[in-house]
This record gives structure tokens, C-alpha cells and sequence, in this order.
């Protein structure tokens, strides 16, 4: 990633080729270990940062659902007790696509400032970057977690009756769940490269929540060649409709699209963890010096 | 002037390592900082080197470089296969909201162990740390001395080898810097690699066998540590006479 890592000029035994050595005396076996690891950090992180957060607040855990409910009462109030949004399930609807960008936002935007907010800890240990942003968007799984719960309850008081295309929700959230880390790892590292893009994060999300089809419906714009281009454009547009089709229309999503954004996501994950591994040390300078 | 031992085998070697960065002045401009300049050293098996100089100097740098946080611009670094270092610092990364008891978990965690050998090591934490019952509570009611007690107990927990140890013993009361002074030459006595960076000279004199003396980026001397010593001191005494 940068000149500076690359460039060892003498010795028989440069760093890159040490580390070449070390890697090659892992077995399967410290692999395991060193992924369950990872993932038990990843998670304790996780569970003290909710644990800690809850301790800060009168409320605690309550603000858990309060927040994102309190967003949905704003959209509310606007979209259809002042401007009318003509349809009589217009709660539900908003529900459907504001609880989950909620999730997506809140998380990549915490979660891009994470490398830089923790440059204490990386002036002290060599741990993967990738640690930071991960925790963050473990602690905002289990949020949602209980908030997708909040979301059926909903569902059913309104007499959405369950059925089991609503196990497409689950693959649904598992894609929503990747591109919340392919965005994460990618604004954590622009972030921490260059403190610049720190600004841009929020304005992208308000660009986002306005045309990601939360408060308006995609499929009834009158345009359908808009309509498809949001669609596979956008993946998040995507992922928000393809919620309402399963919880309120019981339809199954559109799956090669949905084929198609699981794919996306997934290389924007594996390349951003890449660069995040490869320019470790170059991301520690930059947190420590810039 | 150098007393290395060329029977003990080699646990670190850095070769002509240069640091330097970019940083930011204000719009549109930038300057390069030089933290190192052209430092070479050998760390050997089982040794406790010394490492000092004026704040500034690089001194926690170099110990970032050795710990594998940073990459060195320019030169190389040579550490053997399978070694493992750890930089060793009081309060890593506590969390004011969380429990002392909770944080030692985080610590111990960070710095490589599993959750069950952090939890195996929590009844040695609080002992070791004096802190009672006060390792139940959230860690912002700590003073600053509970808080450097059980950030040196945590990090003296963790197993490495090679132990990198940044100006720990500067804080904590006389009576429980005794005992950190003792638990940390009980591991230095053994077979473990040490580097100890501090700006006091009595600290390094005892502990360390051999010591460097890093002045602005650079090697100024290296050697047998009352020789190094010795020759900062010179040094201290000529700038405060106002001689250079």
C-alpha cells in the first residue's frame, strides 16, 4: 500500500520474507486457534462496549430499541402527519426500511472512525486493524438483533401473517451484515489514510437515506426504468425492498440480483480486509502520526 | 565499546533502521519528520537492554519497531522465527466505564491470551494489584495510582518472548513500586529478553545489563550500561551548564 513498507534495502532475511517463514510454520490446527480467537475478541469487545455504553446512560439497554424507534417517529411525523404519505400501512412500511438503515448507518459510521478513535491501543500492540471495525459491528448486531425482533411484533400486531418466506429474512440480513463490513473496513482505512474522509461519511449517509427509498417506495415511482436502475445501482435500495417483499408482500426477493449483491459485497469484504492486513503497519503510523 | 556476547544467540537484530513520516502543517502543506536515523543493535537471548534518552528522542519508537506495530521507512529487521514480543504499557485501552475486573479480561485478551486464560489469571490480577473490592467497581472511580497498579499487574501477566517495556516503574506508590520493581526483576533474572526504555538513568542502571543511549533519532552510544550511563549524564550536565 505504501513505498514505505515495501522498501527494505539490505540483509539476507528482509521482514517480508521473515513473515513469509512465520506463516509457513502455521499448522491447520494454530490457524483454528488463532481464527476462534479472534472472533471471541471481536465478540468481548463487543458485549463490554454495550455494557459500558448501557452503564453511561439513565435509560441503559432501553435506548437500544428507543433510538431506532424515535428515528422511525420522526420520519413519522413528517412524512405522514405533516406531508401525507397517502398509504394506510405507511407506519409498517417506514419500519421495514428504516430500522435496517439505521443499522447500516449508525455501524459504518462509527466503525469508520474506529482505527483512528483507538490509536492509543495501536501505539501499544500489533493486533489486525481489522479487530476495531469488527467490533463495532458486533456491538451493533446485537442491537439490531433485538430490534428485528421488535420489527415481527410489529408485523404481527398489524396482522402480517408470518409465514416461512419470511426465512428469507435471513439471508436478507446476512448480505445487509456484508455490506456493512465491506463499507466499514473501506472507511476505516480512507478515514485513517486521510482524516479528510471523516467528512464525507455523514453527508454519504444523508445522501443515502434519501435515495435508498426509506420514506418513498421504490417500486412506485411510474418510472420503471428508474426503478430498475435504483434498484441494481443501489445496493442498500435493494436490500430495503427486497425486507418490505418478504415481511409485508411474503414474496420472495428477486434472487440472482440478490445473488448478484451478496457477490459484491463479499469481494468489497475480502479486499478491504486484504488492504487492511497488508498496510497494518502503514495504517498504525498513520493512526499514530497523522 | 560494545560487550556483546557472541555465545548467546541473537533475538533481534535491527540494521541500519530509519523512521521518518509525513505531517501535516496546516492547508495543503506537509513536513517530514525524522524519528530515526541509521540505528543498528543487536538484542541477544535471556539479556536486559537498556534504552535511554530525552523525551523525543525515539525511544518508544524503536520499541514500536521491535514490537512489529510500525515498519521501519528504511533498513531491516531480523527477529527469529517464531518469536513473539509484546510492548508492555500500563492501562491499555481501560474502558472508565467497565469494572477492574472486566478491564483485566480486555487486556489480557488484546495481548494474546484466550478468554480462559484471561479468566485464570483475574484471582493473580487482584491480588497481586492490592485493589480488594474495588476490583468490582468501574474503573473511572479508580485514583491514579489504583489504575497504574492494576495496568502494570495486568500487563506483567502476559507470557512473550521478548518483553518490551515502556518507563512502566514512573508511577504507583513507594510501597507498590518496590514490589513491581521485584516482580518485574524476577522475570528479568530468568531466561526472559527485555529492552526497558526509560529517561531515568538509576532505573536502567538496576536492571539492565547493557544499555544504548538514543539522541535525536541516532545511536550516540552503547555499551556496558554504567559506561552508557555514564556518558548521558556527561551529556545532561553539559547542556544544563549551558555548554551546548
Amino acid at each position: 500500500m505504501s513505498p514505505e513498507i515495501a522498501e527494505y534495502t539490505d540483509s539476507e532475511l528482509p521482514a517480508a520474507v521473515l513473515r513469509r517463514l512465520r506463516v509457513a510454520t502455521l499448522t491447520p490446527k494454530t490457524i483454528c486457534m488463532k481464527i476462534t480467537q479472534y472472533f471471541n475478541l471481536v465478540d468481548v469487545q463487543a458485549r463490554m462496549a454495550l455494557k459500558a455504553d448501557a452503564s453511561k446512560y439513565f435509560l441503559g439497554y432501553i435506548w437500544w430499541l428507543l433510538e431506532p424507534l424515535l428515528f422511525v417517529g420522526v420520519f413519522y411525523v413528517v412524512f405522514n402527519v405533516i406531508l401525507d404519505a397517502r398509504r394506510a400501512d405507511f407506519l409498517v412500511f417506514l419500519m421495514c426500511g428504516k430500522l435496517p438503515f439505521v443499522w447500516f448507518s449508525k455501524s459504518v459510521t462509527q466503525a469508520s472512525n474506529s482505527i483512528v478513535a483507538n490509536a492509543g491501543l495501536i501505539g501499544r500492540i500489533d493486533i489486525p486493524k481489522s479487530l476495531f471495525p469488527m467490533a463495532v459491528i458486533q456491538e451493533g448486531l446485537y442491537k439490531q438483533a433485538a430490534v428485528f425482533v421488535l420489527l415481527l411484533a410489529v408485523l404481527l400486531a398489524y396482522d402480517y401473517p408470518p409465514s416461512w418466506v419470511w426465512l428469507w429474512l435471513l439471508p436478507i440480513m446476512a448480505i445487509n451484515y456484508l455490506l456493512i463490513m465491506g463499507c466499514s473496513f473501506l472507511g476505516a482505512i480512507l478515514v485513517c489514510v486521510q482524516r479528510d474522509f471523516g467528512m464525507l461519511i455523514p453527508l454519504g449517509m444523508v445522501f443515502l437515506m434519501f435515495t435508498s427509498g426509506i420514506f418513498w417506495d421504490v417500486r412506485t415511482l411510474g418510472d420503471q426504468q428508474m426503478t430498475d436502475l435504483i434498484l441494481t445501482t443501489n445496493p442498500l435500495a435493494f436490500l430495503l425492498d427486497a425486507y418490505r417483499q418478504v415481511l409485508m408482500y411474503g414474496r420472495v426477493p428477486d434472487i440472482p440480483l440478490l445473488l448478484m449483491v451478496a457477490l459484491g459485497c463479499g469481494l468489497l469484504v475480502v479486499f478491504a480486509n486484504y488492504a487492511l492486513r497488508r498496510g497494518s503497519k502503514y495504517l498504525a503510523l498513520k493512526a499514530l502520526t497523522a | 565499546m560494545s560487550v556483546v556476547n557472541d555465545e548467546r544467540p541473537v533475538m533481534l537484530e535491527l540494521r541500519d533502521v530509519c523512521l521518518s513520516y509525513h505531517s501535516k502543517r496546516s492547508t495543503f502543506e506537509h513536513g517530514t519528520h525524522h524519528v530515526l536515523d541509521g540505528v543498528s543493535m543487536e538484542l541477544q537471548e535471556g539479556e536486559t537492554l537498556g534504552i535511554i534518552g530525552k523525551n523525543g528522542c525515539g525511544k518508544t519508537t524503536i520499541l514500536r519497531i521491535m514490537a512489529g506495530i510500525l515498519a521501519p521507512s528504511r533498513g531491516a529487521i531480523r527477529q527469529r522465527a517464531g518469536a513473539s514480543s509484546a510492548l508492555l504499557t500500563i492501562g491499555l485501552g481501560f474502558k472508565p466505564q467497565l469494572s477492574g475486573r472486566d478491564n483485566a479480561i480486555l487486556s489480557a485478551m488484546l495481548q494474546g491470551s484466550s478468554l480462559q486464560q484471561a479468566e485464570s489469571y483475574l484471582s493473580d490480577i487482584k491480588e497481586f494489584s492490592e485493589l480488594g473490592d474495588s476490583f468490582e467497581e468501574p474503573v473511572k472511580t479508580y485514583s491514579a495510582g489504583m489504575k497504574s497498579r492494576l495496568g502494570f499487574t495486568t500487563a506483567l501477566m502476559t507470557h512473550v518472548d521478548i518483553m518490551l517495556i515502556d518507563e512502566v516503574l514512573s508511577v504507583g506508590d513507594a510501597h507498590f513500586k518496590q514490589k513491581a520493581e521485584a516482580a518485574l526483576k524476577e522475570r528479568m533474572g530468568g531466561n526472559q529478553t527485555v529492552v526497558f526504555v526509560s529517561h531515568m538513568g538509576p532505573q536502567i542502571h538496576q536492571l539492565c545489563d547493557r544499555a544504548i543511549w538514543l539522541n535525536e533519532g541516532k545511536i550516540a552510544a552503547q555499551g556496558d550500561a554504567p559506561d552508557v550511563l555514564d556518558a548521558y549524564n556527561e551529556f545532561i550536565r553539559s547542556i544544563k551548564n549551558g555548554k551546548r
